[in-house]
């Protein structure tokens, strides 16, 4: 693999949560190809089962993210620091693992916790002029996760 | 007009049985007698059976008054639960939250116990009791457990309790032709919120704050038959909603809810409130558990279950598991909203704020947005405790007692 093209993965990754971080909701999606699938999965040893918190196409994602003005939620922004740990190239396509921390910072006083761990397991698509995203598999380690929230990571 | 502090802290103008002195959500002390009178005496459930499939399959839980249990499913396929602490020096006898224990052996000193709680070996027992103190003195604490009502695992921690079936009553007679399938669990997770358990049982047993759900306006306030939904009450501070047909195609992304359940007619929704802090909800195509399990006045841990048929073919189960997590998922569009409100509630009601009183006015013939649920469990609380919620110090008697003297 090219050292351009790795960067261009990483760069893609990166850019993934930069959007999200900033609730650029249509940026994100521009880095998503139009057959893009977005789980969060976790499994949870109290009932020994993998389970799956939600799961969208890119329509799906497209729906949930123009909802979100109709909905009551908190505001207290996300920071999601990522780290590409692999990049695995299968033909057109590579398969990318990502460390992801999401920290969420309190609107009033700035305490910053940490939020969740897990990674990325993403499926990018390199056929095009720019890589683009055509899975992303969020396996979440955290599960505690307070009152939730209503923006995928 | 806004209020003076003597206007605010004055009772609110309405009959005593319709709000609740916010001091119930905060007092240390009625914290710990809720733990002793409510809990304890009350049946809880502490899983599904689908968690024990196996013989030996076990599932740790935390009961709402405070004792560590091990729920686990014997060689003779019964269910029972015991304390999760060795007889012989307090330890803690099985860590993972789950697993498979023919035996359960204490990591401490390696005593180790059966499925039905008999301890089956000391170690070098004889050098150290001689004939002083033999196995059958170190067996486990066993508590009730029956399983029933979906396949519950239940637990009571008091030995002279009433039975499951005469604590429940008819309170879950409206789901009973629902839950004659086996089901199983698909879906749990914690939440931890700094908000009174009672707030969250509050939640669960009054409509009126549909308004913050833009999904349930759109898909139920706005629909016919919203208004049609009654509570009923049952003895013990149980209670019911009756159902009326969701509109679930009328949010977008949303879809009708095609699964179903079997014997429930399309889009239908009931709810099923358990004294003092258990929830039933079955929404159409799945069935949420809640399970309230308070750590503090101000503190709270939830557990959220949820369950389809074990008859579900792959495509039935993703189809339960998408309808689940549009609303009641960690990231789902309602429960986050839901926690908002009592984490929001937990805010203005901590110690030291000044809150004063929870209004729970509203008669509406007992439709969707009376409050005639939390009035109820409210009446029950207050005989378990023996303080009225309007008055838990008795305050307002010994003022009227002065002011007759």
């Amino acid at each position: 693999m090219k050292t351009e093209q790795r960067q261009a993965i990483e760069e893609l990754v990166y850019r993934s949560c930069l959007a999200l971080d900033a609730g650029e909701y249509t940026t994100f999606l521009d880095l998503c190809d139009t057959d893009f699938r977005y789980t969060i999965s976790t499994y949870s040893p109290e009932i020994r089962r993998d389970m799956v918190w939600l799961d969208h196409d890119r329509k799906g994602m497209e729906t949930l993210f123009s909802n979100l003005p109709k909905h009551n939620s908190d505001h207290s922004p996300l920071t999601r620091h990522a780290t590409v740990y692999t990049v695995d190239l299968a033909g057109q396509a590579a398969n990318v693992v990502s460390a992801l921390q999401v920290f969420r910072t309190q609107l009033d006083g700035g305490a910053t916790e940490l939020f969740a761990v897990g990674r990325f397991h993403d499926t990018v698509n390199l056929d095009g002029a720019s890589p683009k995203l055509a899975r992303r598999l969020v396996k979440l380690e955290t599960r505690l996760l307070g009152y939730g929230y209503h923006i995928p990571f | 007009m806004a209020k003076s502090a003597a206007e605010w802290n004055a009772a609110p103008r309405f009959p005593a049985t319709h709000y609740v002195d916010s001091r119930v959500y905060t007092d240390q002390t009625i914290f710990e007698e809720e733990k002793e009178k409510l809990f304890r005496p009350s049946w809880i459930i502490a899983c599904h059976e689908s968690e024990l499939a196996q013989a030996y399959d076990y599932r740790l839980f935390t009961h709402p008054a405070g004792v560590p249990l091990i729920v686990i499913r014997g060689d003779d396929a019964k269910v029972r639960a015991f304390y999760n602490i060795c007889p012989h020096r307090g330890n803690t006898i099985l860590y993972d939250p789950a697993g498979n224990a023919k035996r359960m052996t204490c990591i401490f000193h390696q005593w180790s116990f059966d499925a039905r709680g008999n301890c089956i070996d000391i170690t070098r027992a004889e050098q150290g009791y001689q004939d002083r103190f033999c196995k059958e003195d170190a067996a486990m604490r066993e508590v009730k457990c029956e399983v029933g009502y979906g396949g519950f695992a239940w637990v009571n921690l008091t030995d002279d309790c009433p039975s499951l079936r005469e604590f429940i009553g008819p309170a879950l007679d409206i789901l009973e032709p629902y839950m004659q399938q086996p089901m199983e669990l698909f879906h749990y997770h914690k939440a931890y919120v700094r908000t009174n358990f009672k707030l969250w049982h509050d939640t669960n047993s009054e409509f009126y704050h549909d308004f913050i759900h833009y999904f349930n306006r759109i898909t139920g306030m706005l629909q016919p038959g919203y208004y049609d939904r009654k509570y009923t009450a049952f003895p013990n501070g149980h209670a019911t909603v009756g159902s009326m047909q969701i509109q679930y195609d009328k949010y977008e992304g949303s879809k009708e809810r095609a699964v179903g359940w079997p014997g429930m007619a399309r889009g239908g929704w009931y709810m099923v409130d358990i004294f003092p802090g258990m929830t039933y909800n079955l929404r159409t195509s799945v069935l949420r558990i809640d399970t309230t399990i308070p750590l503090g006045p101000n503190e709270l841990l939830i557990e959220f279950r949820g369950l389809g048929l074990k008859s579900d073919t792959p495509e039935e189960r993703a189809e339960r598991v998408f309808d689940h997590n549009m609303i009641w998922g960690p990231f789902g569009r309602n429960l986050h909203e839901d926690l908002l409100g009592v984490h929001g509630q937990g805010r203005a009601m901590r110690r030291g704020t000044d809150s004063r009183w929870v209004l729970q006015g509203r008669e509406e013939n007992s439709t969707i947005h009376d409050e005639v649920g939390m009035r109820h469990y409210y009446a029950e609380w207050s005989r378990r405790m023996g303080r009225p919620a309007y008055d838990p110090y008795r305050e307002g008697e010994a003022e009227s007692v002065r002011a007759a003297a």
